[in-house]
Order: structure tokens, then sequence, then C-alpha cells
């Protein structure tokens, strides 16, 4: 992360992408903006819902801060950020209660509360203010892109286990595992596919630290 | 002298991001206003529409229903006003019918006497579906206080007042527990049950039949008026039965059960009131 | 006070001294307590009401307490409807009266909820009652009903970042816990109030978001500076779980619920208070199970935030146990 902020020159769109997705997943490895990780996943369609509407208004969040980087006033740059979020988070809102209503109808609460992720506020500060429009647009589009894949994954396994069918569509006949639908089930999910997520790092580090001394990861 | 300037730019900075957000949030909420209503009414339709097992050319009225607190001080002034409208048109004049609550009609446009009149309260909504000038059906809304909160649902009554459906609109129960209640497996087992079987219904833990649950499932594939003409030996010996209630949720069960008797009991009492009014009125 | 002998000297008052920062807020309380049983002792002065009391028995009995007897108690004196049909009586089918004609008990022929709302109106004497919990018991319940059935972090899965990262410490997760529920409390209130005289008249809802996150965060700024400036020692405390508040869903739900449900100011507070001793209750809970774990030998792909996140599945499934928890069932 640090070594991001040095560079004069933004990362490369593939990097940055990559980066979201992986290195930094907001829900797997940055652990942030997890509320909606647990309360919305109970179904493929749910989480999908919501991944895009925060990959929109992250993207348009970005896009907006680089574009007005010069007219923040640095004292009061939170405050505006908070503003800006808020408001697209509002636009999202309208617009999803209008155009899918009854997804909505489901995840509502958690749209507007998109406003508070700690995620999105962050990467304004950290990338979008400094770098212009086109690499903070394609940071927010990572960033909101492995928040949107992490959504969709736990709620596919979460749908598969708990009620046995994917996105509305039946697999099998009864509940193999009722437990992973209730609410309880998400904390479980996601504690094993984030431990799933250190075991696969933990392989990868020691594999490529073979040859090199030894030494545990941090 | 220059921390003033300084105070300015920024009041001036956060001002302008307020009102700009403002700004963008009215056009939105202008632009998608009319798209949420029509959203809204289509699937107020829809639903009434599938409940009643309507072909196209039927027109809709609703009801809504207010009480009329009356004059403060005066419950004898108090009454139940029914507004007729068609469906979906806010702007048509309603059709106002009243009632005292001993049940007499009474004049509309009753002159405000001194003083300010208190709010009507709401008391819930029904639709009548009309084909060719004759009542086709009925639905009517209704709310029940769930596990958890409340659970909003739509009955669908045909005109002989037998169940043409259940259908729960909006719940916050548990999913995968009380959420089955909204599930088509539980809501059909109020179908074909007429008014008088409903107002003494009553949930039982009992497990449900194996062939009955065959049938309900089958229920999905099949039209109901095919399915009903099929399975009729077995919704005959259902009907006597209570519901059976979902494994694990039985105060679900139970709270959606009470929730429709009382419903379809309200609605029963108020449609033979309104009903040689709502005839006479035709249509408007 | 160091002086041994200056103790032993004045041992009563040495106490009472330092309680002396209590003993407002304590006579505080007591002006309020006045002021909510004012009602209660004004009717007590004057003249015994006919009904003392009423109460619904659950398989469709309304049982009255008299202080003398009714001059009619057949069946058509009554007339029992439901609140939210008026229009429609509930047929009474029996009246049992005691011999002193003190307690009058009223058969339906239906079953009745003791949480609903119901009026009954007698014909002689002209009398009007209207049957419901009292607003105590609502309050109550509301709290009750956002505290466990419907606790935040539990079963609406908010404020799930805040509480993974401070419940690690006992002493952090309940000085956290206290600050939310003071500032979820606060914002609460005055958020219902922007909401309910300004937004609704002015048909402004779909500025809500807008306009609470702006509530909270001046609120916690203003929080911030008055404690610094006139409770130093209390901010130094608290003054870094302020900071932390500001952009966090757990304080902003609560006037999004409440917005959402079009809530009276009780029930507003009931929310908010509740709520926020919901999460403080969970977030005590689960540093004591953190402070446990910490000694237990957990596999490494498991250690930190997942088998946190397992714990915190593990007392939600706990608290599943309250739903449907109800004072009236």
């Amino acid at each position: 992360m640090s070594a991001v902020l040095l560079q004069p020159v933004p990362p490369s769109t593939r990097q940055l992408i990559l980066n979201g997705v992986f290195a930094e997943n907001p829900v797997f490895r940055l652990a942030l903006s997890l509320c909606p990780a647990v309360a919305v996943t109970t179904t493929v369609l749910n989480g999908l819902i919501l991944g895009i509407a925060v990959l929109l208004v992250q993207v348009l969040s970005s896009v907006t801060v680089a574009l007005a980087r010069g007219l923040i006033h640095p004292r009061v740059r939170i405050v505006v950020y908070t503003i800006i979020i808020a408001v697209w988070v509002s636009v999202m809102d309208m617009a999803l209660s209008a155009f899918v209503p009854a997804l909505y109808a489901q995840v509502g609460l958690y749209v507007k509360l998109i406003v508070a992720f700690a995620i999105i506020i962050s990467r304004l500060e950290m990338f979008a203010s400094k770098y212009p429009l086109v690499p903070s647009f394609w940071d927010g589009f990572g960033m909101g892109l492995g928040f949107l894949l992490a959504l969709v994954v736990i709620g596919a396994l979460r749908e598969l286990l708990g009620n046995g069918s994917l996105a509305g569509v039946r697999l099998t006949a009864g509940k193999p595992l009722l437990f992973f639908a209730l609410p309880a089930g998400g904390f479980f999910s996601i504690a094993f596919l984030m431990a799933f997520f250190n075991w696969v790092e933990r392989r990868m580090a020691r594999g490529r630290r073979k040859p090199a001394a030894g030494g545990t990861h941090a | 002298m220059k921390s003033r300037d300084e105070v300015l730019r920024i009041t001036a900075s956060v001002t302008l991001a307020c009102a700009a957000g403002a700004a963008i949030l009215g056009a939105t909420y202008v632009g998608t206003e009319r798209y949420r209503q029509a959203a809204q009414l289509a699937a107020e339709r829809g639903a009434i529409v599938e409940l009643l097992n309507l072909g196209a050319g039927a027109e809709v009225t609703e009801v809504r229903q207010w009480l009329d607190p009356g004059l403060p001080g005066r419950p004898g002034t108090s009454a139940v006003r029914y507004e007729l409208r068609p469906l979906g048109d806010a702007t048509a004049p309603a059709r106002t019918l009243a009632f005292s609550l001993d049940g007499a009609p009474v004049p509309v446009a009753a002159a405000p006497e001194q003083g300010p009149r208190p709010a009507l309260e709401p008391l819930g909504r029904l639709f009548v579906a009309r084909v060719r000038d004759s009542v086709a059906g009925f639905v009517v809304e209704g709310l029940a206080r769930g596990y958890k909160n409340r659970i909003r649902f739509l009955i669908g009554i045909t005109p002989g007042f037998e169940i043409a459906g259940v259908r729960v609109v909006e719940h916050e129960e548990d999913p995968g527990l009380g959420a089955e209640v909204a599930t088509h497996l539980f809501e059909s087992q109020f179908l074909g049950r007429t008014a008088d079987q409903v107002a003494g219904l009553g949930v039982t833990r009992d497990p449900m039949p194996e062939d009955w649950h065959a049938a309900l499932l089958r229920l999905e594939r099949t039209p109901a008026p095919e399915w009903r003409a099929r399975e009729h030996a077995l919704l005959e010996r259902e009907r006597a039965r209570p519901i059976y209630a979902v494994t694990g949720a039985t105060i679900s069960s139970r709270a959606l059960t009470d929730g429709v008797r009382a419903t379809v009991d309200h609605f029963r009492r108020r449609w033979s009131l309104i009903a040689p009014q709502f005839e006479r009125g035709g249509g408007s | 006070m160091r002086d041994p002998r200056s103790r032993s000297a004045r041992p009563r008052i040495a106490p009472a001294v330092r309680r002396a920062p209590f003993a407002r807020p304590a006579r505080w309380l007591a002006v309020a307590l006045l002021l909510a049983l004012a009602p209660a002792l004004a009717r007590a002065a004057g003249e015994p009401p006919l009904i003392r009391s009423t109460r619904i028995e659950k398989p469709g009995r309304i049982v009255l307490v008299l202080s003398r007897p009714l001059p009619r108690t057949d069946p058509a004196n009554f007339r029992f409807t439901e609140a939210a049909a008026p229009d429609l009586p509930i047929a009474v089918r029996e009246v049992h009266v005691t011999p002193l004609g003190e307690r009058v008990t009223l058969v339906v022929g239906q079953g009745l909820d003791p949480a609903g709302h119901y009026r009954l109106e007698v014909a002689e004497p002209p009398l009007r009652l209207d049957l419901k919990p009292s607003p105590w018991a609502l309050l109550f319940t509301v709290i009750l009903s956002s505290a466990l059935i419907n606790n935040f972090v539990f079963t609406r899965y908010l404020g799930l970042c805040i509480f993974f990262g401070v419940s690690r410490k006992r002493e952090t997760a309940l000085g956290m816990g206290a600050t939310f529920a003071f500032v979820m409390v606060t914002t609460g209130m005055l958020s219902w109030l922007l909401f309910e005289f300004v937004l609704k008249p002015l048909q402004l809802r779909f500025l809500q978001v807008l306009v609470f996150i702006g509530v909270v965060a001046f609120l916690v700024q203003m929080l911030d500076t008055v404690l610094k400036k006139t409770q130093s020692a209390l901010h130094e405390k608290f003054g870094i779980y302020l900071v932390l508040i500001t952009t966090n869903c757990i304080i902003l739900a609560v006037p999004l619920l409440n917005a959402a449900a079009d809530s009276g100011p009780l029930e507003s507070f009931a929310l908010a208070m509740g709520s926020g001793a919901g999460f403080a209750l969970a977030l005590f809970l689960m540093s004591c199970a953190r402070e446990r774990v910490e000694l237990a030998r957990v596999p490494p792909s498991l250690q930190g935030l997942p088998i946190a996140f397992a714990l915190a599945g593990l007392v939600a499934l706990a608290f599943m146990g309250f739903s449907g928890l109800s004072l009236f069932r």
C-alpha cells in the first residue's frame, strides 16, 4: 500500500484491478465493510445487487473526487467526501427502488448504509484525491469489483448450502444445511472463507520463501 | 485576516458541495419517482391478476378505508369512509361512501362544524376486480404481527367468498424458518377454503401428509383451476383440516393464519355494508 | 486526605465529599421520576374512578376491576371492538360478575391479543375505555426487542467493522459500548426531530441519507469539542472512540430504521436506547470470549479475524433463542 502511494506514476490498470480483487480484497483481506457481507448474502442475487450498487458508488465517488481535486479545501476534505458519497448513495438508492423494486425490498436498508462503508471513503482519501481521473476510475472499479465478487461468492456458498439453490434455481430437493441460511451461518461462512484465503496465502508464501531464509509471514 | 479568509473559503466550499449534492438528488428524485410508482403499481396489479386468475380486460377498483375520528369529544360523530378509485389513477375523482360505526350510511360531505377535525386514520385497502360489469373477485390487504416484525399480505377472495390465494408481500422473518410462510407451499394451503371455514381456522403442528405436500408442489407448475379440478378429492379432505405449521416456525405460521382469519372476517362484514352502494354506483 | 489521622477523625464525611459529583445526577433522576409519576399520584388523590383496571386474558376474556358495581351487566350493555376496526364489534358472549360486583369478566367469541389495542364502550353508565398495553410496557418491549431479538450485531449485522475492531479487550469494549449508546440516543433523537418537522413536511424524504450523516458528523464533532473543553478526563478516556464513530453504519441505522417505520418519539427513543444497549452487550460478550481465545490454541489459518467470526456466529446462534420473546405471549 505505502509503495503505491510513493510512486509518482500511477500503477497500471491491470495492477489496480488485481489489487482490488485479490491483494486488498475489501472483505476477505482488509476486513472492511463486513456488515453487508453477512447481512444480504443469503442468496446470490442479493449479493449481486448490493455489489453492483457498491461498485457504482465507488466508481462515481472516485471519479467525482478525482475531478474536483483542486476545488476541495484540504481542511474539510473528509466532510466533502462524505457528502459526495451520500449523494451517490442516495442516487443509487432511488434508482434501485425505481427499477428493481423486488430485489430492493430485501437489501434496501443496506443500500442506504453504503454511505458508512469505510472502504469507499478510504479509497477516496488514499487514492482518488492524489491521482488523476483514469487511474482513479480503475482503482474504484477494482475495489468495487473485489467487493462484488466477495459478496457473490459468499452468497453462492450460503444459498447453495442453506437453500439448495443457486440464483433462485433449485439444484437439490431439500435443504442440505439450513444452518448456512440462518443469521449465524453468515458469520461462519465468512470465517471459513477468510481462513481459506489465509491458508492459500500461507501456502503461497511458504512456496515462495523456501529457497530464501525461513520465517513466518506476519 | 488570513484566517477569516480561510473560514470563508471553507464555508463556501462546503456550502457549494451541499447545494450541488441537493440539486443532483432533487433531479434524481424527480426523474425516478415516476418509475418507482409505476413499478409499485405494476407489482400490485400483477399480484391481483395472479391471485384472482384474471384475464386481460379486468378493471380493478381500489377501495381505501379510513376511520374518521369525528368531532373531538363526540364519539357518535366518528365514521368509516370508503374511497373508491380506479386502480393506478390517483388523480381520478374518488367516490366516497361513509358509514357510522353502527353501520348506518351517513352523508359524506358533512359540513365541518366548529374547530379543526382530527386527521383520518387508515384502516387498510381492498381491491375489487370486475369483468364485464360483474364482480370477479376481491383482493384484501392485511397485516399480522409476526415472529419478528409485521407481516403484510394480500388475500384473493372469489365472489362466492372462497379464498383464491394468499400472498405474503412483506415480512422480516428468519430465512429458512419463519420466512417459509412466504412460500407457495405454505400460502397455497389456504386455497379453496370458504370464508366460513376460515373463520374457525387453526394451526396444527402435525406433519403435512405426503400426498397433500406432493399436490401442493404440483400446484407450482399447474394453473390453479386445472389443479383444483384434478386434486378435488384431496382438496375436499384438507379443507376441513387446520393449516400445517412450518416446521420450527409455529408462531409465524399462527400469526399469518390469525391475520388471514381476521382480515377475511373484517372484509366480509364491511363488504356486506358497501356492496349495495358499490353496485349502484357502477364502475365510476 | 493522605494523612491517616484526618481520615480516621472524619470517617463519614470523606466518602460523602467524594460522592459529591454524583449527587447532582441523582437529584435530577429523582425529579424526573417524580414528574413521571405525577399523573398517577394526582389520580390517586381524587375520587376513585369507576373502573380501576382492565386486563386482557389469553383465550378471549376481558377482566374489569371496579370500585363499585355496574348498574347493568347484560352482554348488550357492552360494545367491544378492535381499535383498528371500531366499526366491527366483537360479540360479547357472556358476562360473569363476582358476588360483590367489583370484578366483571367479559367472554368474547374469539381469541384476543394481550398486546393488542382494543376499545370497550359501556352503554350504562356511558363510558369509553381504551384497552392497550401501557406506554411503559411498549417502551420496554421495543428496548427489549431491539437489544436482544433484533440485536444490531447478531441479527442485523450492523457495525461489524467496529465490532471486530474493538472487541479484543474487555475494557475498551465497555468504553466503546457506552460511548456508542450515548451517541446513538442523541443522534437518533435529533434526526427524528429533523425528519419529523423538516424533511417530512417539506417532502424531502429523499435527502434523508445526506441529512442523517450530517447530523451524526455534526453531533460527534460537537461532543468531541465540548468534552475536550469541559471534561478533559472523560475526553481522554472516550475521545478516541468518538473519532471512530462518525462514519459508522450502526449509528446511521437508527435514524434510517426510524424513518422507514415512521416511528413516534417514544419508539424512536426506545429503538436508539435498545440498540445502543444491545451493541454494548454484544461488545462485552464478544470481548469476554475473545480474551479467552487468546489463550487457546487456534489453527494458524483461523487465527485473528476468522476465529472471531466463528465466535460471533456462535453468539448469534445463541441470540436466535431470544426471537419470539415477548412480554405479552
